[in-house]
């Protein structure tokens, strides 16, 4: 038995190709929406991976560093390195702002970290470590930087000596490494403007600018202009020890509160991501019923052309089966070539988003599961269509 | 006599009650093996109705009806799979070829045995065969549409005589030929009535094949009436 | 033999259809989280170091000097202004003397009537000398009428008695002159201390310079310590290097430097490290040093911002590994050798750090070992990687 479904494709291959390419892009479209919300989840697991923290410290009663904004001193670190269990406690410092360079300018999240400790990037593709304690940067390719870069971040220029990969906050912004103390004065000083003015108004307070004290007031100006806060202490837990207790531990003594990984997780996912999730879930339903309507539409088209030949293979004695049959080939061989082509696009196009777009193998195989059964129900409205078909209509009369 | 088509006082009524239409009221005919007659009639006599009775396409509502030694219709009774029948003691030559436009000339032509079980290779055989009894296996592998008119009908009859049935309903094959082609159309059904020993009712309305006919059926108001050649040309 | 579209579109139709599986194929494998990670490498070698030390510095002078009055005072006149060079003695400033003229005055008028009354002393003294002069004499003529019996007893005792009376007189005398004289020193001193007071209200540069700042202008009223001026000796200009302490390792006097002024990123001024302060900043976990300019550039300015290379000995023959290879396991530091095409992380002890990135291995490798630098991702053991010659470049 020759393939009737085959047989009508090779015949209008053009037609048949140029729907399946057009249905193809938008199965493309879906895959990269489902890849943009796996994309933001990556990301944030990505976020607390690279980190290489076992445990956050952030101040008491809020979700930060990611979630909330979270203000600690920058001498917590030592009260936590004396907490048994803990190898390593690094401050940190988190803060997205804008970066200039070549006359552009590139949101960044500006991360001040201690080299050696949790909070430094694990890996590099390019370039090398930071070895100077100021005006130096590690960036992750997705700012755009390019090794030898200069740019400038708040009132400091900073050279780009070294480049990585997937460091990106949890709103996809790129990752910008510099030494912990520059990130502070970037977080915490303002524009020149406002710098003078702030000395001008501590000197005209009359209580703070006394005549007999002449060195108060520049003590003051000098206490203004520095910043000893960071948003968190990083944590590596000692190898053997139960990462639990050391949490509980720290929140107990030192007043703070302590996250661990999942925690983190939880409340990336949870909280940041899960607006944005709804609405890609949306989309997505939408998407797969655009897509079902679509393979409907054209499935009914082709079903329609071939009316009268349905009619002729009716009469002379086709099964009504070997007619459906034909349909839902079709729209199952129409459900293949989409799937290829939305698979492919989707892997093509996706580096090329501004979000990270991850396509899960599992993902693909339950998005051709989904095509195939939508390719099936949508073929069921020709189907009906062409069961219908009375044969006596070859007969003229 | 076996094979062949006998109906015996077949009649059809479409609707029920006072709506009934009485489209068919008592029809006879007979149509032995190898025979090619014709069925004339004029429109609302009832001829489409009858085509479509003789199809196995409707089913009677009171006659008998036997096709190829077969009895598909007594009274009542129907046999069960008129699909079956229509595909393997039926074979149809439309008003025009209606060949599937996909398939090619070969396939077209061995479809029918593929649907009735027929391994590939042999329906392709078969196929062959008959293009080349109808003079067109040259144009074997083409589709359709490279097809002339006079070729897309003689696959289609090479189509019709696939399954080899013994039943064969030609509707107006000559209607949209010139006379020359109608009578060559005309000489190829009776070459293949007598080859393949296959009764062929030709329904027509063209008037110049009508010396072909040996016997020929009209029909009138749901009634059947044989005519003779001797009457015809003497008509 | 003519190709027959028919007969050609099954076998295009198929060529098409094996190359896009086999795009998918590809797409699927090499791509996307199935794919091995890309890794580069690189064979560790021997080779030198130039560790340097770096660190931000502000300009400060090292000689700089507060110049305001000991009292408080009203400032009178201001002679310099910023930016005007001074030499050592130079009149700087004046506070208004208020009544320290009048008080001069009076100590000096009080230190003449001293004088005055050292000379009534005297005279004084003079008058009891001759009267005990003339008593003795009178005394020893009565003793000597009383010896003779010339003279009664009693008139022997008057003439005694008067002569004790102006010898008691002359003491008299004497302790008023030397209380006049002591006196007279004493206002002698206050008109010292007058004459010193009004000299203070004239502020004088203690040692050449240039002036730094203005602080008060004539008229303000400024109290006792409170700066008129401000001095600055522009030869002793230094910077005040700052360094992180967790990367100060080799710090001492005599490191050559190469400074980098905010004001002139283009050029490389030459310094040393001439002090290393015993107190460190314990609050930002800093080291601080003083390094002196070879040669002060034109238009330094005090409080200026600096970058600092310090210049560290090279080491030259010790095994090297760009710092970009290093990874960490937990606190321990190490790198992933590739050996027999399995990844194993192998924990270092490192030594120093150059300032390409360059660092050294004290133990863990030997020269030869084959290493991973960069990679796409984080790899540990077990990861499916891909050598490449590198990675930068392209998207994600």
């Amino acid at each position: 038995m020759i393939s009737l479904a085959g047989r009508d494709i090779l015949h209008s291959a053009g037609r048949f190709a140029l729907t399946g390419l057009g249905l193809g892009l938008l199965i493309g479209v879906t895959f990269t929406m489902a890849g943009v919300y796996r994309g933001m989840i990556d990301d944030a697991e990505v976020l607390l991976e690279n980190s290489g923290a076992d445990l956050w410290v952030v101040q008491q009663d809020t979700l930060g560093p990611y979630a909330e904004p979270s203000s600690i001193h920058d001498d917590v670190y030592r009260d936590v390195l004396g907490v048994p269990g803990v190898a390593q406690a690094t401050n940190v410092t988190y803060l997205t702002m804008q970066t200039q360079s070549r006359g552009r300018d590139v949101r960044a999240m500006v991360v001040g970290f201690v080299p050696g400790g949790p909070g430094e990037p694990l890996y590099l593709i390019a370039g090398r470590r930071l070895v100077r304690s100021h005006y130096e940067a590690v960036a992750d390719v997705s700012a755009g930087f390019t090794l030898g870069e200069r740019i400038q971040i708040r009132r400091h220029e900073y050279e780009v000596v070294g480049l990585t990969r997937r460091m990106v906050s949890s709103g996809g912004d790129p990752m910008v490494f510099v030494p912990l103390k520059d990130a502070q004065e970037a977080q915490f000083l303002k524009d020149n403007d406002a710098i003078v003015n702030e000395r001008v108004r501590t000197a005209t307070n009359p209580s703070l600018n006394r005549p007999g004290v002449p060195g108060v007031l520049d003590a003051l100006t000098a206490s203004q202009a520095s910043n000893h806060t960071v948003n968190a202490v990083l944590v590596r837990v000692a190898s053997g020890r139960s990462i639990e207790a050391v949490a509980t531990d720290i929140q107990r003594w030192q007043h703070l509160e302590v996250f661990t990984r999942a925690q983190m997780e939880e409340i990336l996912v949870a909280k940041l991501i899960a607006t944005a999730s709804r609405q890609i879930g949306m989309f997505l339903v939408i998407l797969t019923v655009v897509s079902a309507a679509i393979v409907a539409f054209i499935i009914y088209t082709m079903t329609l052309g071939k009316i009268r030949e349905i009619a002729v293979l009716k009469l002379i004695g086709t099964r009504n089966s070997t007619i459906a049959g034909m349909i839902v080939q079709q729209a199952l061989g129409l459900g293949v070539i989409g799937f290829a082509v939305g698979k492919i696009a989707a892997t093509l196009w996706g580096p090329w988003f501004p979000r990270y777009v991850l396509l899960l193998p599992g993902d693909a195989a339950r998005g051709f599961v989904i095509v195939m059964v939508v390719c099936v129900l949508a073929s069921t409205l020709a189907i009906r269509s062409a069961l219908a078909v009375d044969p006596a209509t070859a007969i003229g009369g | 006599m076996s094979g062949g088509i006998r109906l015996e006082g077949l009649s059809k009524r479409y609707g029920n009650g006072e709506t009934a239409v009485q489209a068919l009221v008592d029809v006879n005919m007979s149509v032995d093996p190898g025979e090619v007659v014709g069925l004339v009639g004029p429109s609302g006599s009832g001829k489409s109705t009858l085509l479509k009775c003789l199809g196995a396409i409707i089913e009677p509502t009171g006659g008998r009806m036997t096709l190829g030694g077969t009895t598909i219709y007594d009274d009542g009774w129907r046999i069960d799979d008129l699909r079956a029948l229509r595909r393997d003691r039926i074979g149809f030559i439309f008003q025009a070829p209606y060949l599937i436009p996909f398939l090619d000339a070969t396939d077209n032509v061995a479809l029918l045995p593929m649907l009735a079980g027929l391994g590939n290779g042999q329906a392709r055989a078969r196929a062959r065969e008959l293009l080349q009894a109808l003079d067109v296996a040259h144009r074997a592998s083409a589709l359709p549409s490279e097809l002339s008119g006079v070729e897309q009908q003689r696959v289609s009859i090479a189509r019709a005589l696939a399954n080899r049935p013994p039943v064969i309903l030609a509707d107006e094959p000559t209607a949209p030929l010139d006379s020359v082609r109608g009578l060559a159309v005309m000489r190829i059904l009776h070459e293949m009535a007598r080859q393949y020993e296959t009764a062929i009712v030709v329904v027509t309305h063209d008037e110049k094949i009508i010396p072909t006919f040996k016997r020929i059926y009209s029909i009138r108001d749901g009634r059947t009436i044989e005519h003779v050649a001797a009457e015809l040309t003497q008509a | 033999m003519k190709l027959r579209r028919a007969a050609l579109r099954p076998f295009v139709f198929g060529v098409v259809g094996l190359l896009l599986l086999l795009a998918l194929a590809y797409v699927t494998t090499r791509s996307g989280p199935l794919a091995p990670v890309r890794v580069t490498v690189t064979t560790v070698a021997i080779g030198s170091i130039e560790p340097a030390l770096f660190g931000i510095g502000t300009v400060e002078a090292r000689r700089a000097y507060v110049i305001g009055p000991v009292v408080a005072g009203r400032v009178r006149r201001v002679l310099v202004d910023v930016g005007d060079g001074v030499h050592r003695g130079d009149l700087l400033a004046e506070m208004e003397p208020v009544d320290l003229d009048e008080r001069v005055g009076a100590s000096a008028s009080a230190h003449e009537r001293g004088r005055s009354a050292i000379a009534v002393a005297e005279a004084q003294l003079r008058d009891a000398q001759s009267r005990q002069s003339l008593t003795t004499t009178e005394a020893r003529r009565a003793a000597d009428l009383g010896r003779g019996g010339v003279a009664s007893q009693s008139s022997v005792d008057i003439a005694l008695q008067a002569q004790a009376a102006s010898e008691a007189q002359v003491a008299v005398a004497e302790a008023s002159l030397t209380a006049a004289r002591r006196d007279l020193a004493r206002l002698g001193a206050d008109r010292g201390a007058a004459l010193q007071q009004r000299a203070n209200i004239r502020l004088l540069a203690p040692a050449d310079g240039i002036v730094s700042s203005r602080d008060a202008e004539p008229g303000s009223t400024v109290v006792a310590g409170q700066a008129v001026v401000k001095l600055l000796d522009p030869s002793s200009l230094w910077v005040n290097l700052r360094l992180d302490q967790n990367r100060s390792a080799g710090l001492g006097v005599g490191l050559p430097a190469h400074i980098v002024r905010r004001a002139d990123p283009q050029q490389v001024l030459v310094g040393t490290v001439v002090r290393v302060e015993p107190i460190s900043d314990s609050v930002t976990e800093e080291r601080l040093c003083k390094v002196a300019f070879e040669v002060a550039p034109p238009g330094l300015s005090a409080a200026e911002m600096v970058e600092v290379s310090l210049t560290l000995p090279a080491i030259s023959g010790v095994l090297t590994i760009p710092n970009a290879s290093v990874r960490f396991r937990g606190a321990q530091p190490g790198v992933l050798r590739l050996a027999d095409g399995a990844l194993a992380f192998v924990p270092l002890t490192l030594g120093v750090e150059g300032r390409d990135g360059q660092v050294q291995v004290r133990n863990g490798l030997s020269a030869g070992d084959t290493i991973v630098v960069y990679s796409e991702r984080d790899v540990s053991e077990g990861t499916r990687y891909r050598v490449v010659p590198s990675l930068a470049g392209g998207r994600q």
